[in-house]
């Protein structure tokens, strides 16, 4: 879908019903980022709920976010293999050469988040930059992979 | 080297088949029980066959499958769902997804065949929100069955017709628990619901409604072609082996494997220069087994992660506390505050700041977790922890 597609758009592909809430969501938390106010307003009104229930739905859920994520997301798998294959060391890693904290959204620019297993065990430690896996990381290989970022 | 000498159900075809082609899976007799259950048997049969099967649930709680087909089956209300549960959030296990990627017909095939038994028109695939793969090659899948007439109107030219949709979730372990995936995909938080009613009797939109994990969805094919009775002397499941073992992956291996043997066997082994310490079974939520304590049987989801005795288990507990305080979904007190203190206990412990009070605390915190939850997740979250604090003394060191 196009980035320039507004949130109407992406609600009429949806009939108005609730079990189509969730998918909706995720559809203009895809497109935005996040899911603005406004376009939480607007989903309350196609779908002919009250507000409180888009937010009841929205903020349960890892993959939708109520508020503008950083321009820079880093998550870290911390699932046991993971973990035991070093990614502890890669957050403190990234906590220390970036001057911020796992979980804190402080910093408009970047975020680090330390996530739950993505059942790509065998392959860890596993990081995700915006969306896309990075397997079998390591410190070293963490520093070369966030320079083509940052 | 050992040979795996069992007969293959669930993997059989895994590396001649491409994923995206429904060729190749007719190639192998693929949609052959779905053609023996519409032109020579009936929905009665196949329920005595799987009921005979002895076939359990694959997702950890191993309810028998036949058991709950029959109490759908018996409600009379017209309208019925069929869910295939493929959320798997549990930290270690990616067998469902490892299945869907490699085989996915077969999967479909199951969930056909499954449906249309228990008399559902409408079907789901609840789908693990980070699966974006396993969507892509399920999407093509479904379409390639619809083009083939083996889902839609009329399947197969006869009075049986099926939908199937994927619905994929958005981040939520909770949400592998049958009323919380069915909370979701109505719209709502994916929080679960006081049983009973069970979802048998007013699961989705408030019909009776089946909720299969999708590993077991997939031995019906094989059930349907070759009886019950076989399946119940030949039984298989699929094994997750990780961390310190020379193999790590997927494995298919008779359903009586042991712990031992599946280190042994099927993960060739712990690593060379390694010394075992413990294993824990079933992912996040497993139980820890020390090596005297390996002779049982693979219970659970079927993972199993080896851990030797150079692992860090201040991180492994921070792991553990971790997942289930963010995956705690709020509904009740003991969980949210629990799971909460829990983890920042683990933090501490990290960091070497533990106190004597906090090794108090733990005792209350893992005793509330066990007795008083809501759901079995509370309970999950003190698992592997009590079993640290007993039988590996994180404590008394």
């Amino acid at each position: 879908m196009l980035k320039s597609a507004t949130a109407e758009k992406i609600l009429l592909e949806f009939d108005p019903q609730k079990n189509n809430l969730l998918l909706a969501l995720k559809e203009i938390n895809a497109n935005f980022g996040y899911i603005s106010k406004d376009n939480a307003k607007k989903t309350a009104e196609y779908f002919s709920l009250p507000l409180s229930q888009i937010y009841e739905t929205a903020s349960f859920y890892d993959l939708i976010n109520l508020e503008k994520a950083a321009d820079l997301v880093i998550k870290v798998c911390s699932g046991a293999d993971c973990v035991l294959g070093g990614a502890n060391k890669i957050v403190s890693e990234i906590e220390n050469y970036f001057r911020i904290k796992s979980g804190d959204k402080f910093n408009p620019k970047i975020s680090l988040e330390i996530v739950s297993c993505f059942g790509m065990c065998a392959q860890g430690p596993i990081m995700v930059i915006n969306g896309k896996i990075f397997e079998k990381v390591t410190t070293s290989r963490m520093h070369e992979i966030l320079n083509e970022y940052v | 080297m050992f040979e795996n000498k069992i007969e293959k159900i669930l993997t059989k075809h895994w590396s001649e088949i491409d994923p995206l082609k429904i060729r190749d899976y007719l190639a192998v007799g693929g949609y052959s029980a779905l053609k023996k259950f519409i032109k020579k048997s009936n929905r009665e049969k196949i329920l005595e066959e799987i009921k005979f099967s002895k076939l359990s649930g694959r997702g950890g709680a191993g309810f028998p499958t036949g058991m709950k087909w029959e109490m759908v089956m018996s409600q009379e209300k017209k309208e019925k769902y069929f869910i295939c549960n493929l959320d798997e959030s549990e930290p270690g296990v990616y067998k469902d997804r490892t299945l869907a990627e490699n085989n996915p017909h077969l999967l479909l095939e199951g969930i056909i065949v499954s449906a249309l038994v228990v008399g559902a028109k409408k079907s789901y695939i609840y789908l693990n929100g980070n699966y974006e793969k396993a969507n892509n090659i399920l999407a093509q899948a479904i379409k390639q069955a619809q083009e083939n007439g083996f889902l839609g109107e009329k399947i197969l030219d006869s009075d049986y017709s099926l939908q199937l949709e994927i619905f994929s979730g958005a981040g939520a372990y909770i949400c592998g628990e049958e009323t919380a995936l069915i909370n979701s995909i109505e719209g709502n938080r994916g929080e679960p619901k006081l049983r009973p009613p069970y979802p048998a009797e007013s699961g989705l939109l408030g019909m009776p409604t089946v909720v299969n994990n999708a590993e077991t969805i997939a031995n019906i094919p094989w059930i349907v072609l070759n009886g019950g009775k076989r399946y119940a002397n030949c039984s298989t499941k699929l094994f997750i082996l990780g961390g310190a073992v020379k193999k790590r992956g997927v494995f298919e291996a008779s359903i009586k494997t042991t712990i031992k043997e599946a280190i042994e066997n099927l993960g060739g082994g712990i690593l060379d220069g390694k010394d075992f310490w413990f294993a824990q079974v079933g992912g996040a939520s497993g139980r820890l087994f020390l090596k005297e304590e390996l002779n049982v049987p693979v219970s659970g989801s079927g993972a199993v992660l080896v851990v030797d005795k150079n692992a860090n288990i201040y991180d492994l507990l921070l792991s553990w506390a971790g997942f289930f305080r963010r995956e705690s979904c709020g509904k009740c007190v003991p969980c949210r505050e629990g799971t909460f203190r829990l983890n920042e206990i683990a933090q501490r412990l990290r960091d070497g700041e533990i106190s004597d009070r906090d090794k108090i605390a733990v005792e209350d915190i893992l005793w509330t977790l066990e007795n008083t939850t809501f759901c079995p997740l509370g309970k999950f979250a003190a698992t592997a922890w009590r079993d640290a604090v007993e039988k590996l003394k994180i404590f008394s060191k």
